[in-house]
């Protein structure tokens, strides 16, 4: 067995790899219950990566096929249900996990120096998901499919210059039919999906390379002991694996829950309009988007002109790129900085606000709530750079609290 | 002292540590081997296959003595209304010890059509028309003598000259080795319509 | 934050989920007794009319119906084939001639609308005179389709007085309209009798599961506690 190991790691760095990502990657112990959340969406990335191989295996990408190969899977496959459940019950709970995981982020600081590309791949990542759920979101083509496929390619159609051009390639015709949906399953399943996977793996090297940030935002490496190691970290592996399946554990019997009990989730993890046939002729009663992008859209409604309107979305998209450097306070957890708490308190509210109300018709009296909205949420990153600078902080403590 | 019992609860133990490593392994590889079978289970024929796959056929037009054939499966799968004179040949045959497999021994029908008509009612033969042989399709000859002088009426392949009775079992001297194959078929409630449903899984086409 | 926070605001997320499960409890009985029930009324009322394409006549097997049954009680004598999708005797093309549109498939219809939209849409039927079927409906106004289950349910004028007594009591008719929207609820997701079957166990060998990570966690974060998790020999066999 021994000599079968090192045939192999002469060849391959196995237990070179094992070494620097499992058992001497020391994280810091103090990791809280937000810490659960990166394993987790690693674990629901491969589970839709099956789920999704296995429905592809059924799936017709024409416009006269999609919906009934869909219905097909729901009704005449073996274990369907369960595979398309886990495929759309899995969006809706990744980007519960994304939220909990970027709020993370926020709260201890961790997009700070040395850690910001880590932040801007990770942030990267999320847009790049919010794409992939989208193209999969128009495949089983439901009559909201259809409709969100039309929308979000307007959407694009307004982008300066190029846009018209960027339309008709996303459409591959004059509207959303067969040619859009081989397009898109072609991005869903390979090209998008191959840039995520790429994007996760960097961000875990990058997360390796720098080291974990912890709810203290104290830089455990900073005081190492005799043996070279940090005095608050522990080896990841087995003491976070372990940690970790516990986490799974849990979050598979919620999943598992959600599956089996409530796939549907009320018609917010998959939505009664898809279960209308596409059709070019019937609009809905109104068009809103999946919750987990309801917040952007409810930014675009805020302004009632098409081109601000994309603007400020774009705006409110792109932004938390720059967090690293909006924030100027020497002290990263906001567990020492009650202003700064304060305020992403305020802006997890608003985004929750901004996706509920995203989720409404579009009458007059939303019209408050999503620019008050806009504001607080585009004020936050605005406003950061000048009260980082002048807010109170508390002591941070030397080591970290376990 | 209840710190001292404290430290010894909370002291690493090695055996307990070894068996819940052991225990959880196990219960986390039952979980994800239930699940990888279900997801196998998932690329099986569909429902909609096993619909597209099966044939269904209205006995009403079929006259006594005639034989229909239906595409099937991309195969030629008959239907006879056998009379009863018909039916007498089968006897004549197993008394007069042509056949080479009289009892069907070999699974070329499945379990309930395994007797000298072959088929779940006496008159009606629902069978693949291929000859084993080497894949040829036999002439339907119901015609005493219209094939050789002591011809019964049957199957009468024109590639290898293979013989078959009027329930499909092989002639001996022909060169295809056993009885044509009898596909899984069902009946309406009525008896008004046959479906062949599947290809009977031992049998051999050719 | 303290940690108890953390772990309140993680429950308060687990109890939505576990709401949200809740609040997918049918709103009255749903069996399959009623399914069959349902199903066997659909067959004798709406099928002439209405396909349920997706729904296969042997899947009802699954319910415990009899080959025979479902040959005899559900399926038309249309050419209906048993291995197939539920459709209609109507011609589609008559149909749209006659109602304006064609009668939809209704597949996916408690999926689309919600079982108590299907309930109260069926129940709220009023007599028009206006409209050329002489039928008009409270929750879908200037509906095509006729009442045609007012001989048993009776006949009700908009302001809700009844016109023409039905064959069958107001209790028998409304337990028989749920039957039938029981049966469609079915046929919008025949998965959940399954899905309720197996849950248990899957949920139950979960728990298991986290049970026993959580006993491992906890045996071996005891060095962490103990402050020998940095060192060789301890826990670490790799």
């Amino acid at each position: 067995m021994s000599r079968f190991g090192d045939w192999v790691n002469e060849r391959f760095p196995a237990r070179k790899m094992m070494r620097e990502h499992m058992t001497e990657y020391y994280a810091p112990k103090n990791f809280n219950i937000f810490y659960y959340t990166g394993s987790l969406l690693l674990l629901m990335i491969v589970l839709q990566l099956v789920s999704g191989f296995l429905l592809m295996a059924h799936y017709v990408p024409t416009s006269q096929g999609a919906f009934d190969s869909v219905q097909g899977i729901m009704y005449d496959t073996k274990w369907g249900w369960l595979i398309r459940y886990m495929h759309v019950d899995g969006v809706s709970l990744i980007f519960i996990l994304l939220y909990l995981h970027i709020g993370r982020g926020l709260l201890y600081g961790s997009y700070r120096k040395p850690r910001e590309l880590l932040w801007i791949i990770g942030y990267l990542t999320y847009i790049m998901m919010m794409g992939e759920a989208f193209f999969g979101y128009v495949l089983p083509f439901g009559n909201l499919s259809y409709w969100a496929g039309q929308v979000i390619t307007s959407i694009i159609h307004a982008i300066p210059f190029v846009g018209p051009g960027l339309t008709t390639l996303a459409r591959g015709g004059p509207g959303v039919g067969t040619a859009t949906l081989q397009r898109f399953l072609a991005l869903h399943a390979v090209l998008w999906f191959m840039i995520i996977a790429a994007l996760i793996v960097m961000h875990i090297l990058a997360l390796h390379e720098v080291g974990s940030n912890n709810p203290d935002g104290i830089e455990i490496k900073d005081k190492k002991g005799p043996d070279g190691h940090p005095l608050d970290g522990i080896p990841f592996h087995p003491y976070y694996t372990v940690k970790d399946i516990f986490g799974v554990g849990v979050w598979l019997t919620v999943f598992a829950a959600i599956m089996f009990y409530a796939p549907t989730m009320h018609g917010v993890f998959l939505e009664r309009t898809t279960f209308f046939r596409a059709n070019p002729m019937v609009g809905l009663p109104d068009v809103t988007p999946p919750w987990y992008l309801a917040p952007y859209y409810a930014m675009l409604r805020a302004i009632p002109n098409k081109y601000f309107g994309i603007a400020l979305m774009a705006l409110a998209i792109t932004l938390p790129f720059l967090l690293p450097w909006l924030d100027r306070n020497p002290v990263r957890s906001s567990r020492y900085r009650p202003v700064y708490r304060t305020m992403i308190i305020i802006l997890a509210i608003t985004f929750f606000t901004l996706a509920w109300v995203g989720e409404q018709p579009p009458l007059p009296k939303y019209f408050i709530i999503e620019r008050v909205g806009a504001a607080l949420y585009i004020g936050f990153y605005l406003l950061l750079p000048i009260i980082s600078s002048i807010e109170p902080t508390r002591k941070v403590p030397e080591r970290v609290k376990s | 002292m209840a710190d001292t019992n404290e430290n010894q609860k909370d002291a690493p133990n090695p055996g307990r540590r070894r068996f819940l490593t052991a225990a959880t392994s196990v219960v986390g590889a039952a979980v994800a081997g239930t699940t990888v079978v279900a997801m196998i289970e998932s690329l099986e024929p569909t429902a909609a296959e096993a619909a597209a796959a099966s044939t269904s056929v209205n006995l009403a037009p079929i006259e006594p003595g005639m034989q229909v054939t239906v595409p099937w499966q991309k195969k030629p799968a008959i239907i006879v209304n056998r009379t009863p004179e018909m039916l007498a040949t089968l006897v004549e045959a197993e008394q007069k010890n042509l056949l080479k497999d009289p009892k069907c021994d070999v699974p070329q029908q499945p379990p309930y059509c395994r007797n000298r008509f072959r088929s779940r009612k006496p008159e009606w033969l629902v069978m693949v028309r291929i000859c084993t042989h080497l894949c040829c399709i036999p002439h339907y000859r119901p015609k005493p003598a219209s094939v050789t002088s002591w011809w019964l009426g049957g199957f009468y392949c024109p590639c290898h000259g293979s013989m078959y009775d009027l329930s499909g079992r092989v002639i001996n001297g022909s060169p295809a080795p056993h009885n044509m194959a009898v596909p899984e078929y069902e009946y309406s409630a009525d008896g008004k319509v046959v479906t062949i449903t599947s290809m009977y899984k031992k049998a051999h086409l050719c | 934050m303290t940690r108890k926070a953390w772990v309140s605001a993680a429950g308060g997320l687990l109890a939505w989920l576990v709401a949200g499960c809740a609040m997918a409890a049918p709103q009255y009985s749903f069996s399959k007794p009623m399914v069959v029930a349902g199903a066997r009324l659909f067959a004798e009322h709406c099928s002439a009319c209405h396909s349920v394409s997706s729904l296969r006549y042997n899947r009802l097997s699954q319910l415990g119906m009899s080959k025979a049954d479902i040959e005899k009680e559900i399926m038309l004598p249309n050419g209906a084939n048993y291995l197939k999708g539920m459709e209609p005797t109507m011609n589609m093309a008559d149909a749209t001639k006659w109602f304006g549109i064609p009668p939809p498939n209704l597949s996916h219809i408690v999926r689309a609308r919600g079982e108590n939209w299907i309930y109260t849409y069926l129940t709220s039927f009023y007599w028009d005179p206006k409209r050329p079927s002489g039928w008009n409906n409270h929750l879908f106004p200037n509906v095509a389709m006729p009442n045609i289950l007012a001989p048993w349910g009776g006949t009700y004028a908009k302001n809700g007085k009844l016109l023409q007594q039905g064959l069958e009591s107001p209790a028998v008719y409304h337990r028989q309209v749920a039957e039938i929207v029981d049966f469609l609820r079915y046929a919008s997701d025949p998965s959940v009798f399954e899905r309720h079957a197996i849950g248990p166990y899957v949920l139950g060998a979960l728990v298991l599961l986290t049970l026993l990570a959580y006993l491992l966690k906890r045996e071996y974060w005891k060095d962490v506690h103990h402050g020998t998790s940095g060192k060789k020999g301890n826990g670490t066999k790799h």
